[in-house]
């Protein structure tokens, strides 16, 4: 392991003072609006916080929602693409010309039709749409045909000859340590080491010698995948004009873009990326894929649209999934349950490509540092490639795999010091507007009454070490970004833009660039617009996504859409109502404050019968005073983040907090684990629509819950006499995600903390609620059973071997007379 | 989207017109129902016919009728049928439990009763796509010449995986095999043979017509227990099907079957001679466990930990046992 | 193998009588959505293992992506275009739409169908019926808790009506 010393050297001083922040600098500053960010614009909320209906909702019930696949052009050609069936191979030759003969087939291309290097992150462009030299998982693309069926083309493919020349191949992370002449990526300096960090703040070894109890852990988390229902789909339409559209199933159309035009040599304004209505995403469409490059690239040579739509195993190997990771913990704490120092030693297992993993690197250590203090922590985090399909941004990023190891941690210490996991908790709390060990920025911060939500819904002090053999609770907590301060590639401009459009007609029209993946963006855009200019939801469209008529945003990742996207709508509407009052208030000879805007009709309170005309009026008589209307918002965060190599990644603007408190019964005999229930309390600063945040948190917790049980994205280890690195099983029969009856009860609690930089108030809701989940059922296993499940998924055979392994009803036993024979300081009342 | 192969297709309306064809293209056919299994194998380029026989059009071989042989059933029952008929919930509840645990709602709407007895074996290096088994490098039981669930092994061991065929072999049922111009029957446990390339005896040209539960298993106290990691959608990776004649409080005989290992439905041994006499309780249970223990040795053929599913033999077993003792299933 | 010929199928699909040219190895999803243009039904996993293609096919869910177009002659499908009366949503629909039962949208046609199928059976289910019933319908966005009680909403609203229709 020379090699993570190397990097680490080359970091010039990894201990960095906490508390130090980024240098204050004006960056497209905000406008300030009389009563804040947080403040309704009249004097109550007439849309915001009610249970609204989202925006395409009727759409996609009665069938109506057009996806990417549901789109059919004119004259339109089926592309699919060709696959190692090698995990490590060099390319010697493909030959095309038997599929190219073939009747119905119109064009083969391969690595050399598209050379360029692209990736997500600017600074780790490792990967070809096609593969040109070396093929470096069992899936990745090598050549794509274009015929008049889907059928014909899949056939085509069985006649394209390919000559390889197999590698050995690495399917672990100790064989990637171990063999970094076996190089999978030769983007990487050296080895096989994808990237590392390491990182410190405080003194780590001196706050663990100065602790009660210590304790050790070493964790493992298994990859798993999005799945989202829709398999990925993408259509090319190269026009005679030289210009391109390309409809795809994304999550960041300005990202796609960028990497198309670049890739396809074509200039940024001759390309219109269209995000049709998604079928769920979760990340795993969050960076551009080779049936992108590839449609395009066939519709350019042929001058026809090209549609490609992935089969559900091919979703298997775009993947970019949760990252496997093996974590080590020393914890310490002292007798009155302080935390004291956090020291993590990180392997990330990366899969062949680098995707976002320069983040997640990062973020598998900058992303604990709440909602607890820590008096020190060090991270040293290894990301590695292997031939595996890549992994990358899974809901909840880079985090979820510490968070799980963190929160084990601590009930084990709790449990070494004789307190309750929810007072040691409480008492850790790092509070409102303060700063994190690593330098992050808190502001506002709901943890301690998502603590206090769990534990009275839960019964927690009835339950908690005191049901029968079998069943049990468990809690755990957790914190994450509302979108990130780290922008994907360096520029000053804002990093979400809303043009607002009004007419005559009384209807209003947001443009934006955000994504709608299924958490209602769209409909966000449009709350903030009827709340702001007093319109009902029908008089509202949100033109989103498509970079020909919609202005950038960066997309819907690192849960950044509601703040960044509803600041900048904010701005946009403000702007636009601040005009609409005035020309009101004019007329009326009264405070534009006077003036109010809702339900489509514009009054005062003076005097109702003459103050008073529609909303659609009032727009009137603003275009004829003030001229066409139209306005523009946007947002750009601050700077935040700790003055160091790396400091910006894990700053954000808002921090949202989540508790679960999971309760499960457990069948010692099978080692079957029911999730009877989690009780689901989210900090979402404000809920803007509570049904969408509901759907947030529990579509969340139940996607924990199934990473927790159920899911593993595996592959035969290259010591496997055949098949070496291929998936165990990508289909949607043997990659169990959790049906109806699976699913637990799922209980959501709504915290809202009010963030003074967020829309209304409003922080994510997306992705936070899925951390806690994995500890708590963890931690409840524990209370049930008297194991430790350190090692995900927490399957019949894991739990049986561990009930096997030690006599853990003794240790049941032991953990239910500690409980008995003290009273936790902190439960009063 | 995964595509279907090319093939021609063939709906006769009777089955004289079924089985004629059959025979004048006897290796060429594809036999589907309701195609839940047929269907992804196609997609899969698992079977390449030339002909897909499709059978929904004859209506005549969807019945159940009750006789004083006791319960007749035609191959075309959907599983729905079979699990919500009253005759078959009241005589052979266990039946009726089988059927209701089949896979989904959806495929239990579609799926018949002889189709599920006629399930290809599945192995989880078989049961994948074109692409997937040629980077795998094939399998005996297609395209390919080696194992890879027992190394240097000579005979498939894809695993039967149906959920109605224990339990059926528990209740002593036979099937009527039709073929033009002939018909034969045969007990369902003699029906299925320990090869997972063909797991039955059925030759080309040949189709299950009926299949009979005798009367005299009315009555019998039975269970059955199905093993899988969720609760809806999975296939078995293991079944234990349980019937014991009970007379006054002593067991008079009893069957063991326990499936989802190998290629056909292990019929345990030994199981007469352990229960006769017995009374029918906890300790039986545990003596059929360990016995079952004994004679099953579940195989990678099924990717989910084979130890963890050997353990669990007697654990479902004992389950089995204690449905039968409480009297039935649920 | 040179493509087999195509044969024009006829459907009765949502109360119409519709004809495609289909060939043996087409699926009924692909009639539906690229024959008929009724791109509702979804196709998620190809072979039967997710249930966003879900159609009612004589009263009974299937699952359309493993059902051979051909073998549907005849037979009378609803898709989730067949809910509406015209332009009005089905109280279904509506009250998915009312408590969020759709997220992203694509598994929720697949569900639909089978809620559909489930109330048409039994006007008031209780929870673990309801789960029983869109047990072969995966979605991967809601944790299904507003599925049930979407339909659930539904199944009251019904039964208001009812009562209401009586009185």
């Amino acid at each position: 392991m020379s090699r993570a010393k190397d990097e680490a050297a080359r970091v010039p001083d990894p201990r960095v003072p906490s508390g130090r922040q980024m240098p204050e600098e004006n960056r497209l500053t905000p406008p300030v609006w009389p009563g804040g960010r947080t403040a309704a614009p009249g004097t109550d909320f007439s849309v915001i916080g009610r249970r609204n209906r989202k925006l395409e909702g009727l759409a996609k019930v009665t069938g109506r929602a057009v996806f990417a696949d549901d789109l059919s052009l004119p004259r339109m050609l089926h592309g699919k693409l060709l696959r190692s069936i090698h995990a490590h191979a060099r390319i010697r030759s493909i030959d095309p010309s038997a599929a190219l003969a073939m009747p119905g087939v119109h064009a083969v291309i391969t690595g050399r039709d598209l050379p360029a290097w692209f990736g997500i992150i600017p600074w780790t462009e490792d990967e070809q749409a096609l593969c040109e030299e070396k093929a470096r998982y069992v899936g990745d693309a090598i050549a794509a045909v274009a015929a008049d069926t889907e059928l014909a083309a899949e056939e085509a493919l069985r006649l394209i000859r390919v000559e390889y020349e197999v590698l050995p191949a690495v399917t672990s992370i100790d064989e990637a340590l171990e063999h970094p002449e076996w190089k999978v990526n030769e983007k990487a300096r050296e080895g096989n080491i994808s990237k590392h960090v390491h990182l410190e703040f405080g003194d780590v070894d001196a706050r663990i010698a100065d602790s009660d109890e210590v304790i050790e852990g070493e964790y493992w988390y298994e990859g798993s995948t999005h799945a989202p229902i829709e398999p990925h789909c993408a259509i090319a339409d190269f026009d005679a004009t030289g210009f391109l559209t390309l409809y795809s199933s994304t999550q960041v159309a300005h990202y796609l873009h960028r990497d198309l035009a670049r890739v396809l040599g074509l200039p940024t304004q001759r390309v219109r990326v269209i995000q049709p209505v998604v079928g769920g995403a979760f990340g795993g469409k969050s960076e551009p894929f080779s049936l992108e490059f590839c449609a395009a690239r066939l519709s350019m040579d042929l001058g026809r649209p090209v549609k490609i739509l992935y089969t559900r195993e091919e979703v298997f190997y775009a993947h970019r999934g949760r990252h496997p990771m093996r974590m080590r913990y020393r914890t310490g704490i002292r007798r009155d349950g302080t935390l004291t120092g956090v020291d993590a030693k990180i392997h990330i297992d990366g899969g062949a490509y680098s995707s976002f993993g320069l983040v997640t690197t990062y973020y598998s250590g900058q992303l604990l540092s709440a909602p607890y203090k820590m008096e020190a922590y060090r991270f040293d985090s290894t990301r590695v490639f292997t031939n595996k399909p890549c992994c990358g941004p899974k809901r909840g990023h880079g985090s979820v795999q510490p968070r799980f190891a963190f929160e084990c941690q601590i009930d084990k210490l709790a449990e070494a010091v004789g307190l309750d996991p929810i007072e040691v908790r409480r008492r850790n709390f790092i509070g409102e507007n303060s700063r994190t060990v690593n330098g992050m920025r808190v502001t506002s911060n709901g943890f301690l009454e998502c603590l206090e939500q769990v534990e009275r819904a839960s019964a927690w002090k009835e339950r908690f070490r005191r049901m029968p053999y079998g069943r049990g609770v468990g809690v755990a907590g957790s914190m994450y970004i509302s979108g990130t301060n780290y922008c994907i590639y360096p520029n000053e401009m804002p990093q979400s833009g809303v043009q607002l459009k009004l007419d005559r007609s009384g209807r209003a029209t947001v443009f934006c660039g955000a994504s709608d993946i299924g958490q209602g963006v769209e409909s966000v855009l449009a709350y903030i617009v009827a709340e702001e200019l007093g319109l009902t939801l029908g008089d509202i469209r949100v033109v989103a996504a498509d970079t020909d008529l919609t202005p950038v945003d960066l997309g819907s990742y690192s849960s950044r859409e509601t703040f960044m996207v509803g600041n900048a709508c904010l701005d946009a509407a403000r702007r636009l109502r601040g005009l609409v009052v005035g020309t009101l208030a004019e007329a009326w000879g009264c405070a534009p404050a006077e003036v109010k805007l809702a339900g489509g009709i514009a009054s005062t309170a003076r005097d109702a019968e003459r103050e008073r005309m529609s909303v659609k009026e009032a727009f009137q008589r603003t275009e004829a005073r003030h001229g066409t209307l139209g306005s523009v918002g946007w947002y750009q965060t601050p700077r935040l983040g700790g003055d160091y190599r790396g400091g910006t990644i894990g700053a954000s603007p808002a921090y949202s907090f989540t508790a679960h408190v999971a309760e499960v019964d457990c069948d010692p005999e099978t080692g079957f684990i029911q999730v009877k229930k989690i009780w689901v309390a989210h900090d979402c600063g404000r809920a803007l629509n509570p049904v969408a945040v509901e759907g947030q948190m529990e579509g969340s917790a139940y996607m924990g819950f199934a990473e927790a049980l159920f899911e593993e994205q595996v592959f035969k280890p290259a010591t496997a006499a055949h098949g070496a690195g291929l998936h165990h099983g990508p289909s949607l029969l043997d990659y169990r995600i959790p049906t109806s009856l699976d699913t637990p009860e799922l209980e959501s609690l709504i915290v809202e903390s009010v963030d003074p930089e967020g829309p209304y108030g409003a922080k994510e809701a997306g992705e936070g609620p899925l951390h806690p989940s994995v500890p708590a059922i963890a931690n409840a296993i524990y209370d049930a059973l008297g194991i430790r499940c350190d090692r995900l998924p927490f399957s019949p055979p894991h739990v049986l071997r561990l009930l096997r392994a030690g006599d853990a009803r003794a240790v049941w036993q032991k953990a239910r007379g500690q409980r008995s024979g003290h009273v936790p300081a902190g439960a009063r009342g | 989207m995964l595509t279907l192969p090319a093939f021609e297709w063939v709906r006769p309306r009777t089955l004289e017109e079924a089985l004629e064809f059959l025979a004048a293209h006897a290796g060429q056919c594809l036999i589907v129902a309701g195609g839940t299994d047929a269907v992804p194998n196609l997609k899969h380029r698992l079977h390449d016919p030339a002909y897909v026989v499709h059978l929904s059009g004859i209506r005549e071989l969807a019945f159940v009728r009750e006789s004083a042989d006791g319960l007749e059933l035609g191959p075309l029952v959907t599983l729905t049928a079979l699990s919500g008929d009253a005759r078959v919930r009241r005589d052979y509840p266990s039946l009726a439990r089988a059927a209701s645990l089949v896979a989904s709602p959806q495929i239990r709407n579609m799926g018949t009763l002889g189709g599920n007895l006629c399930l290809d074996t599945r192995c989880t290096y078989y049961n994948q796509t074109f692409f997937w088994r040629e980077a795998l490098g094939f399998c005996l039981k297609k395209e390919g010449t080696v194992c890879h669930v027992v190394p240097q092994g000579r005979r498939c061991v894809a695993a039967h995986s149906s959920d109605v065929a224990p339990v059926l072999i528990s209740l002593g049922a036979s099937v009527e095999i039709a073929r033009s111009g002939g018909r034969r029957s045969i007990s369902l446990d003699e029906f299925f043979v320990g090869d997972g390339i063909h797991n039955n005896v059925l030759e080309p040209g040949e189709m299950i017509v009926r299949v009979s539960v005798p009367a005299r298993a009315r009555g019998l106290r039975v269970g059955y227990q199905k093993l899988r990691p969720r609760a809806a959608i999975d296939f078995p990776m293991l079944s234990v099907a349980f019937t014991a004649r009970v007379d006054g409080a002593r067991c008079e005989e009893a069957r063991l079957v326990v499936s989802a290992l190998g290629a056909k439905p292990r019929v345990i041994g030994g199981v007469d001679a352990l229960v006769k006499g017995q009374p029918l309780d906890e300790a039986l249970a545990e003596s059929l466990a360990q016995v079952a223990y004994r004679q099953c040795r579940p195989l990678t053929n099924v990717a989910y930990d084979d130890d963890w599913r050997h353990e669990m033999v007697p654990v479902f077993v004992r389950r089995a046992v204690r449905d039968a003792i409480a009297g039935g299933v649920s | 193998m040179n493509p087999p010929a195509q044969v024009v199928c006829r459907f009765q699909v949502n109360g119409d009588v519709r004809e495609c040219a289909v060939a043996p190895n087409t699926t009924l999803l692909e009639a539906l959505r690229y024959g008929l243009g009724l791109t509702g039904s979804k196709q998620g996993c190809d072979k039967g293992d997710c249930g966003a293609c879900t159609v009612v096919m004589d009263g009974a869910p299937v699952l359309a992506c493993i059902t051979l177009a051909l073998a549907c002659e005849g037979r009378l499908i609803t898709t989730v275009e067949g809910l509406a009366h015209g332009a009005t949503p089905h109280p279904l629909q509506d009250a998915f739409d009312v408590c969020g039962g759709a997220q992203c949208g694509f598994c929720t046609p697949g569900v639909l169908m089978s809620a559909w199928a489930l109330l048409e059976h039994n006007p008031s289910p209780t929870r673990a019926e309801i789960a029983l019933a869109l047990s072969g319908n995966l979605c991967r966005c809601t944790g299904y808790t507003k599925i049930f009680e979407a339909v659930e909403l539904a199944a009251t609203r019904r039964s208001v009506a009812t009562a209401d229709g009586k009185s």
